[in-house]
This record gives structure tokens, C-alpha cells and sequence, in this order.
């Protein structure tokens, strides 16, 4: 028999190294991130610069003249617009307002947006391994990492002209507007060298993410800090500490200053070449700081079901209840002053309102629904892991224990329904204490807290209808239920503002609850409880009958 | 059968929408016996344990599994089984430690000594994070939990995915013990070798239907077995000898496969032609395996 020889497909060579081509690959890189990674950007900019023109409208319609907008402008200075938003620049115009209403949004979420795209293209693939991959191929050691920043500064750039171009077209000033849309940039900028720093940083896409969102909490606080010990109607010297502070510092629409963005440029840089300085230092896989140890031994509570999910869900139930709980605390304390701003004449005050007796109980109905909306979405979130478990294929290991499914997955039911249950009375005592010392009166704790667990059952029936999704619909569970989850919100936000028919607005989950400044009526609350309890028991049959369904 | 059964299938039959998964799958292991499982990717192995475990609900046929039904007695079975799974997906929050205790408190056998004794051999470290496990690490979790448990039948999903020579040498004589303890192994894999060392039954199976089942002995019976020869003189003339088949010859040396049967009479023709260099081994499994899916044998043979 004879051998064959194969064929040579590469004759040996000398192999040419360019002297220090890290950077090669480069443009590849760029578009193989914009291939991966175009829709998540495009709904980052639909969403950011589409918020831009609603908020405008309404403004100019809550505040049509100039008269009430000097108005406003006297009231604005609050200390919690303050902490929130930022102290109000140039409260007088329509920009400005704007800025109140939008400008803190769409920074912290841009910078969000960047921090995640930076991790995604960069800690994430390489924890995966799929960077390992390419850089086994023809690419310079920094190409991917300086394509991913320099494609999440461009996605930046090209939200903050969006911005820009959005308020220029509702007829705000060029000038101003230009800078708004810079000054997000900036934020989003500085952000995109922290993500970068922080990629270099940890092991984890985890890790990466928690880095620099707790740069960017850090940011905002210490902003916040010196916006509230404002003198005069400056921020005190401790906002130059901050990227959102310099940003903020351009106070568009007002003075108009471009300097305070070359301190993000310069960040940025810095961020970016110390970024650099790291990436070529260290292994690829590795990270700076050490991973973390955990127990060795599971302890006696994580051993039971309930105390296993409690543990899976801890971060996530204390990260849901200090939001929830600030901004309860947060609405309790600016409903007086918007009712005051509010003349019950107002179109949009009346949709908001609903049916109660006067401005300030309906908006403060308004901000319980709210509130409970908010708990909603920690329930469905929670919930959910009944079928993340699932699909994540840990279930079956689980299942294959001696645990059977209904108290696997009932078990899993039971975080979400007491925990909403402390999370209303929690928050709604909240509201009810800062309302109440606003306006004096004690008792607000007491009232609100029993208005806000009026939504309990609504949070049960959302956890049985993620049951019922869960079993009879496993792959489209999520999609649906976050789907159904927004109708709702849109319904009980806006409902009214569409003009439907009131046995649809009046009828859903939410806004059948009475509300707090309406007759209280127990009937919506029994018929919510016994619709949780049916969807919830189909749920369990079905999940008893089905096949294990992976993703 | 005269020996007891920890798993008794007959007829099995499974659908996902129109692709048939199983169909007709007969499955037998007796009671404190290492079972072998074999077959190619999507040939329906998982799809049988998942069904033994009460995951998935058969379309038809029978499931016997330690005497009992494995959906409806489900739970009370759980108790008795333990799973290894091929691709071992864990809470990445937890570390290994954790997730081990949880199976094992899960079923409720839970020994911690066992526990530290497997870990050590395994040479696990418990204390990390399950995020940043490799694949082979998470599968030790699994071993862990499952050889630390008390169960009487385990089911080992190609279990030896990702783990190093090492660790495969600690999970055979692992696998030995608990045949030794009394219990109960499936086995299901693709590595020869493995099956070959540990296992007492072997089950073939090929688009979900048993091709192939008996003790290795057995199955090595119906086979022909493979001869290599060095002859000073031309190869060539062997392929006149009655009973050679599948002849390959070069330069000086030529192998052939020989029917069990016809092995005396081929001896008796080659001695005439001085041999300088005989070797003759049975069929492997592999060439068991790989004839049963169209592969010719030789084609290993070529390799070497």
C-alpha cells in the first residue's frame, strides 16, 4: 500500500515581525464589534434621544409661558431637585427645565450604556475565551481592546448629536442644545476609560460591571453632595470631583461653557493609557485584583430550598429595596410641592390623578401606583428564576435530587410574595413619613403603608402568572412576561392619556386597586387574589406534567 | 435473567416534535454492575437518562428503575440515584463547596467526611466561586457530590468530559469502589478505553434503537480479530489463505482480520511462510463501535 504524501500548504518562511504592530487587526476589530453589537446600540439611541422631544412637549405644555416658567423656575431650587437632578442652571427656559426633567437620565444611563458595552466587547469575551481565540490569529495585542473603546465612544458621540439635533428640532436654542448633547458625551466618555480601567481590573465581566457602576454611584454622590451644599446657586468646589459634575458645570442653555468638557477628554485619556499600561503588562485571562475566596461548606440555611434561593437572590433583594425605598422616600417628599405646581384645570394633572377628591391625594395615589409598579418589576425579576433555573440547566440537577417540582418550584414563588409584602409596607410607610413631615401629620406612615399593601395582591398574581408562563410557555416565558409587565405599566401610567374606555383603564392589575384618596373597596382585591391563586395552580399542574425544557 | 435489575428499559420511545429521539430502546443494568453506554452524538444516551430520571416523560415502553416507575415515583427514587450530568451547569454565585452540600442535602445523605475524602482525591478546591470553574472543575463538583452520596444506582453522563489523565485514573478506581460498595453504575461515554477497563455490560445504541448489548466477552465473540505480520517474503500471498479478510500490506509487514473461528487454520497456513513477527488482538470495542456505524475497521488499522 502506498502512502500519500499531503500536500504542503505552507512552505516554512521566514516569519517578518513588524516591529511593534500591537494595533493590528484593528479595523476588523471595529467592525466585528459593530456587526455584534449594532441593535443593542440602536435601542440605546432610539431611547435615549427619543425621551429628549416627549419631555420638551410636555414641558411646553405644563409650562407655556414664560411667566410660568419664571414661575417654576422660583420653586425649582429644592433640595431634592438638588440630589436628584442637579441644581437647576438657567430654570427660566424651556432648556433648562429640560435639563431638570431629562439632563440626569439620559447622562446615568448613557454611562451605563458604555460601561456595559465595554465590558461586553472586552472583560466578557475574554472570561469566555473567545478573545484568546482571536488573538491567536493576526491581531496586536491591544486592536480589540482600543476597537471596543473606540466604538463605545463613537456610539457616544453619535447619541449626544441625536440629543442635540432632537432639541434643535422642538426649536431650543443651537448653542445650547449642541452643548447638552456634548456634555452627555463627556459623562459617557469618562465612563467608557472607567469600563476600560475596570476590564483591566477584575477576572469577571461581573466584577467589571460592579467596578465601574460603583465609580459611577460614587460620581453621582459626590455630585449630589455638592449640589445640595450649594451656596449662592453654585456647587460647592466638590463637584469638580466628579466626571457628572464637570459635565453639569457646562450648564447649557445658561452660560454656555465648553472648557469643564476638556476635564472629561483629559479623563478619558488618562483612563484609557492606564488601561493600556495594564493590558500590556498582564496575561491575557488574568486580572489585577485576586478573585474571591467563598466558604468551603454550605451552611445549614443555604442547605434548604427556601434558604437557597434566599441566597441566590440576596444581592439582587437588597439592591431592588434600597432603590425602592429611595424613591418612595423620594416621592413622598415632592408631592407637595407638584401639587402646588399642578392647577387641577391641567389636562395632563387630570390623567395622572385619576378619580380622587382633590390634586394632592391624586398624586400621591399616583406615586403609591408607581411605587407598587416598581415592586412589580423586583417580583417578576425574582420569579423569573423559576424558569432561569431552567433554562440555565441547573434545574436539572435539582430535579434530579429528592425535591419534587411543586415544592421546587412553589418554594421559589414564596421569596417573591413575602418579599414584595415587606417591600410595599416598606415603601409605602416611606412615602407616607416623608409626605408626613412635610406636611406635619404623623399618621401619613400608617395610611400610606396600608395603601401601598393594597397592590399585595397584584404582586401575587404576577407571580402566578410567571408560574403559569414558566410552565405552559418555558421558552417564551421571559419575553412574554416582561411584555405583559410593560402593557401594564403603560396602562397604569397612561392609560387615561390614551382614551380608552374606562372598564379597560379602570381594570387592570393595578389601577383596579383603590387608590389613596378614593372609596376603599375590598371586591378588585379578592377577584386580583383569586386569579393569582388559579394561575398559579395551573402553573404548578402543568410544570408537574411537562418535560424538562432546556433553552 | 437470573441476576436482579437496578434498570430494566423495553421499547422505549421518545419524540421532540418530529425528530424521534428514541425509538424503541432496549436498556438493561444489573444490580451492583458498571454498565456501559455507548453511541455517537444525538444517538439518544441523554435522552434515556433524562428519562430514568424523571426529566422527561417517555412516549411509550417500559422503565423499570430500582423497582420503581422513574416519572411517577420520581422524588421517592431521587433519593436512591445520583447524576452526573455531561455539561454540569452550577450557580455561579456559589462556590463548589456550596453547591455540593446543596445536592447533597437535596437528597438528604449528606456526609461531610465523604465529602472532604472525594475532594481531596479529586484535588478540588471548594472554596472558589463556581464562576470561575473550568469545565472540568464543575464536573468534579458533580463527581463529588454523586460518589459522596449514599446512592444505589449512579448515572454518569459522559463523565469524564474535560477532566485530565489524572483525574480519569481517580474516577475509574472511583467507579470501581462503588461497584464494590454494591451499587449500581450507568455509564454512558465515548471513550473506549474507559468502557473497556470498567464496565461489565456494554449497550450499543445508534437513532435511539440498541444495536448491540452483552457482556464484552460476548460481543468480542461475534468479531473478527485483528493479526499484524513481518514476512520476509512477499505479503502479498497471504490473500490466498482461507479466512483472511480486510488485507493491508506494507513493504514486509501486512495486517488482516480473522474471523474467531478461522483463527487455528490461518495460524497453521502462516508458519510455512516464517513469520518473523505476529501480533494478534481481539476486537477492540472501538472497532465494535465503529462497525456498527459504517466506519471500516481499517481505517484505524491504517492509523497506526
Amino acid at each position: 500500500m502506498t502512502t500519500t504524501t499531503p500536500e504542503r500548504v505552507a512552505a516554512p518562511s521566514t516569519v517578518r515581525v513588524r516591529g511593534h504592530n500591537r494595533y493590528a487587526g484593528l479595523g476588523v476589530m471595529v467592525r466585528f464589534i459593530l456587526r455584534r453589537n449594532w441593535l443593542r446600540m440602536l435601542i440605546w439611541l432610539v431611547v435615549l434621544a427619543g425621551m429628549v422631544p416627549v419631555v420638551i412637549d410636555s414641558q411646553r405644555e405644563l409650562f407655556p409661558t414664560q411667566a410660568a416658567r419664571d414661575a417654576y423656575a422660583s420653586v425649582a431650587n429644592t433640595p431634592a431637585i438638588a440630589a436628584l437632578t442637579g441644581l437647576p442652571y438657567a430654570a427660566g427656559t424651556l432648556g433648562g427645565i429640560l435639563n431638570i426633567k431629562l439632563w440626569m437620565t439620559v447622562a446615568v444611563a448613557l454611562a451605563f450604556a458604555v460601561i456595559f458595552l465595554v465590558t461586553r466587547n472586552g472583560r466578557a469575551e475574554e472570561e469566555s475565551g473567545r478573545t484568546e481565540l482571536l488573538r491567536a490569529g493576526v491581531l496586536g495585542r491591544h486592536a480589540y481592546s482600543l476597537a471596543n473603546w473606540l466604538v463605545s465612544c463613537g456610539f457616544a458621540a453619535v447619541v449626544g448629536l441625536a440629543c442635540a439635533a432632537a432639541a434643535m428640532s422642538q426649536k431650543l436654542p443651537t448653542a445650547g442644545a449642541l452643548l447638552m448633547g456634548a456634555s452627555f458625551v463627556g459623562v459617557a466618555l469618562v465612563f467608557v476609560g472607567v469600563a476600560a480601567v475596570a476590564g483591566q481590573l477584575t477576572r469577571t465581566s461581573r466584577g467589571a460591571n460592579t467596578l465601574a457602576s460603583v465609580v459611577l454611584a460614587v460620581a453621582y454622590l459626590i455630585r449630589a453632595g455638592a449640589d445640595v451644599g450649594a451656596e449662592h446657586g453654585r456647587a460647592n468646589w466638590a463637584t469638580w470631583l466628579s466626571p457628572i459634575g464637570w459635565a453639569q458645570q457646562t450648564r447649557s442653555y445658561g452660560e454656555n461653557l465648553w472648557w469643564p468638557l476638556l476635564l472629561c477628554v483629559a479623563a478619558t485619556l488618562v483612563l484609557c493609557g492606564i488601561a493600556l499600561a495594564i493590558e500590556r503588562r498582564r496575561d491575557l485571562g488574568a486580572g489585577i485584583i485576586p478573585e474571591q475566596v467563598g466558604p468551603r461548606a454550605a451552611s445549614a440555611l443555604v442547605r434548604t430550598q427556601i434558604g437557597l434561593s434566599l441566597r441566590l437572590q440576596r444581592g439582587s433583594i437588597i439592591g431592588w429595596a434600597l432603590g425602592i425605598i429611595v424613591f418612595a422616600l423620594f416621592f413622598g417628599g415632592v408631592a407637595t410641592a407638584m401639587a402646588d405646581l399642578l392647577s387641577a384645570d391641567n389636562p395632563i394633572a387630570q390623567a395622572f390623578t385619576g378619580r380622587s377628591k382633590n390634586v394632592l391625594d391624586g398624586l400621591l395615589g399616583y406615586f403609591t401606583m408607581a411605587n407598587a409598579l416598581l415592586v412589580a418589576a423586583f417580583v417578576l425579576q425574582s420569579a423569573d428564576t423559576i424558569r432561569s433555573e431552567e433554562s440555565d440547566g441547573r434545574a436539572e440537577l435539582q430535579w434530579a435530587s429528592a425535591v419534587s417540582r411543586v415544592r421546587w418550584a412553589a418554594t421559589r414563588m414564596v421569596i417573591p410574595a413575602v418579599a414584595s409584602f415587606l417591600l410595599l409596607a416598606l415603601s409605602g410607610a416611606a412615602i407616607g413619613a416623608t409626605f408626613g413631615t412635610a406636611v406635619g401629620d404623623r399618621s401619613q406612615t400608617a395610611r400610606f403603608m396600608w395603601a401601598s399593601l393594597a397592590y399585595w395582591p397584584s404582586m401575587l398574581l404576577v407571580v402566578g402568572v410567571v408560574m403559569l408562563c414558566a410552565a405552559t410557555l418555558p421558552r417564551a416565558a421571559a419575553t412574554v412576561t416582561w411584555a405583559l409587565y410593560g402593557v401594564a405599566v403603560i396602562l397604569s401610567m397612561f392609560g387615561d392619556l390614551f382614551g380608552l374606555p374606562d372598564w379597560v383603564s379602570q381594570n387592570t392589575p393595578f389601577t383596579a386597586v383603590p387608590r389613596v384618596g378614593t372609596d376603599f373597596t375590598a371586591t378588585p382585591l379578592v377577584v386580583i387574589t383569586v386569579l393569582a391563586v388559579i394561575a398559579a395552580w395551573v402553573g404548578l399542574v402543568v410544570l408537574r406534567r411537562r418535560d424538562l425544557t432546556s433553552a | 435473567m437470573t441476576t436482579s435489575l437496578a434498570v430494566d428499559v423495553h421499547g422505549l420511545d421518545k419524540s421532540f416534535g418530529r425528530a424521534r429521539a428514541l425509538d424503541g430502546l432496549n436498556l438493561q443494568v444489573g444490580t451492583g454492575t458498571v454498565a456501559g453506554f455507548l453511541g455517537p452524538n444525538g444517538a439518544g444516551k441523554s435522552t434515556t437518562i433524562r428519562i430514568l430520571l424523571g426529566l422527561l416523560r417517555a412516549d411509550g415502553g417500559h422503565a423499570t428503575l430500582l423497582g420503581g416507575d422513574p416519572w411517577r415515583d420520581a422524588v421517592e427514587l431521587h433519593r436512591r440515584i445520583a447524576y452526573v450530568a455531561g455539561d454540569v451547569t452550577l450557580w455561579p454565585s456559589l462556590t463548589g463547596g456550596q453547591a455540593i452540600d446543596i445536592l447533597g442535602a437535596l437528597r438528604g445523605d449528606h456526609d461531610r467526611k465523604r465529602v472532604e475524602t472525594y475532594l481531596a482525591r479529586f484535588d478540588l478546591d471548594p472554596t472558589k466561586k463556581a464562576r470561575s470553574y473550568s469545565k472540568g472543575n464543575r464536573q468534579k463538583v458533580a463527581l463529588v457530590a454523586a460518589f459522596a452520596s449514599r446512592a444505589e444506582l449512579l448515572f454518569l453522563d459522559e463523565p469524564t468530559n474535560g477532566l485530565d489523565p489524572l483525574m480519569e485514573g481517580v474516577f475509574t478506581d472511583c467507579v470501581k469502589e462503588a461497584r464494590d460498595e454494591g451499587r449500581s453504575v450507568l455509564l454512558s461515554s465515548h471513550i473506549f478505553a474507559e468502557v473497556e477497563k470498567l464496565c461489565d455490560t456494554v449497550t450499543i445504541i445508534r437513532d435511539g434503537r440498541t444495536v448491540e448489548s452483552g457482556t464484552l466477552s460476548e460481543l468480542r465473540h461475534l468479531r473478527r480479530s485483528t493479526v499484524s505480520v513481518t514476512l520476509d517474503g512477499e505479503p502479498g500471498r497471504l490473500a490466498a489463505i482461507e479466512g483472511v479478510h480486510d488485507l493491508v500490506t506494507d513493504g514486509p509487514r501486512a495486517t488482516f482480520t480473522v474471523d474467531s473461528a478461522a483463527l487455528p487454520n490461518v495460524l497453521a497456513a502462516l508458519a510455512p511462510l516464517a513469520p518473523r513477527e505476529l501480533v494478534s488482538s481481539p476486537p477492540s470495542l472501538e472497532e465494535l463501535f465503529l462497525r456498527h456505524y459504517g466506519v471500516h475497521a481499517d481505517a484505524g488499522a491504517a492509523r497506526s
